[in-house]
């Protein structure tokens, strides 16, 4: 049986963690106690035990599956699109329908167009020349003579990617109308 | 799904550098105070996603392992307290008898055993700073820095640990013998 006022101090001194103050009054009675003595030597090797569980190898198998549940997680989650994306996605959706539905072909101005453009500019007055006094709209009609073909505008095709930092845009040129 | 503010690849390569260098100590201590492979895996995993969610808060000049030890700790605890399944000696079964021809090695491994079984049966914080103090050989003050305690309460209560284990390993060594 130990003494009991110094088993803490044992316990301590087991483990280095005792006040180096503390330490001589320890020492002198492990050197004429033989139970105390007992006891800081189970300590000691039950410090070899809790050290060699730290040595203890890990499975690799455990490891690799948190790793992978982490990383998984953490993948999903960076790869969520933020809202910045929707609204650089909707903006890029606006501008290919603007390009997509906007007029193919050039206006082209018939005379009454022409003079009233003219009339307008403050050239010739518009009533010598028995036009009306403003064309408001001005029809471009097909039949008859077309047009030389004009090419269209560029199409732009948007590719999203599962990575939101990378959009690629690619401008491709349409063949003329008319063809 | 909790939101993770990062979506830089390359803090993405410095999260998994530090993940691999500290995974083995985090899961280790998780083992150590859950004693269950299955909670310990759960536990690293929410430790992990945790460092993953304020890295950009953490500075990395002071070092990652004493943040990671003291969500390990916390994280283990809420797990411990959610399953608040203590473990009694009569429910653990015995390891087997070591056979003659590899006597020694077979002992000192049962002894581990005991040692193991020792630690899931003290309290919690006693748990934590002898695991801490004994088992990843931290310094007293490194352990009171994790915990949020003082160096003499860690002092305090790894000496009752290391007492209450002496005792539970000594009475496992009897009941076998």
């Amino acid at each position: 049986m130990s003494c009991a006022k110094f088993e803490t101090d044992i316990a301590l001194y087991a483990g280095s963690d005792l006040a180096a103050g503390r330490i001589p009054r320890i020492e002198s009675h492990l050197a004429e106690c033989d139970a105390c003595r007992a006891l800081a030597a189970e300590l000691r090797a039950e410090q070899a035990l809790l050290g060699e569980l730290r040595d203890q190898p890990l499975e690799d198998a455990m490891l690799a599956q948190v790793r992978q549940r982490v990383l998984a997680e953490v993948g999903v989650a960076t790869r969520q699109p933020s809202r910045l994306y929707w609204k650089l996605a909707l903006a890029a959706a606006l501008v290919l329908t603007a390009i997509l539905v906007w007029p193919r072909h050039a206006v082209k101005q018939t005379p009454a167009a022409s003079n009233t453009a003219q009339a307008e500019a403050g050239s010739v007055p518009a009533a010598a020349h028995g036009a009306a006094p403003l064309a408001r709209k001005v029809r471009h009609r097909r039949h008859g003579r077309t047009p030389a073909p004009q090419p269209g505008p560029p199409l732009l095709v948007q590719f999203v990617t599962d990575n939101p930092n990378i959009v690629v845009y690619w401008l491709v040129d349409q063949k003329p109308q008319g063809d | 799904m909790t939101a993770y503010p990062r979506e830089n690849s390359g803090e993405l390569a410095a999260f998994e550098r530090i993940m691999s260098q500290c995974e083995r100590g985090v899961l280790r201590v998780a083992l150590r105070l859950l004693n269950n492979p299955q909670d310990a895996q759960d536990a690293a995993q929410e430790v992990f996603l945790r460092l993953y969610k304020h890295l950009g808060d953490l500075d990395a000049a002071r070092g990652y392992e004493p943040w990671l030890y003291r969500v390990t700790v916390n994280v283990c605890r809420d797990i411990a307290r959610g399953r608040r399944c203590s473990v009694a000696l009569a429910e653990v079964p015995d390891p087997p008898a070591p056979q003659p021809d590899a006597y020694h090695d077979a002992a000192r491994a049962q002894q581990r055993e005991f040692v193991r079984r020792g630690l899931s049966c003290l309290g919690e914080k006693e748990r934590a700073a002898l695991v801490l103090r004994d088992v990843e050989g931290l310094s007293t003050r490194e352990v009171a820095g994790i915990l949020g305690s003082s160096e003499n309460t860690v002092r305090s209560q790894i000496c009752s640990a290391r007492l209450k284990l002496r005792d539970f390993t000594g009475r496992m060594m009897r009941k076998r013998t």
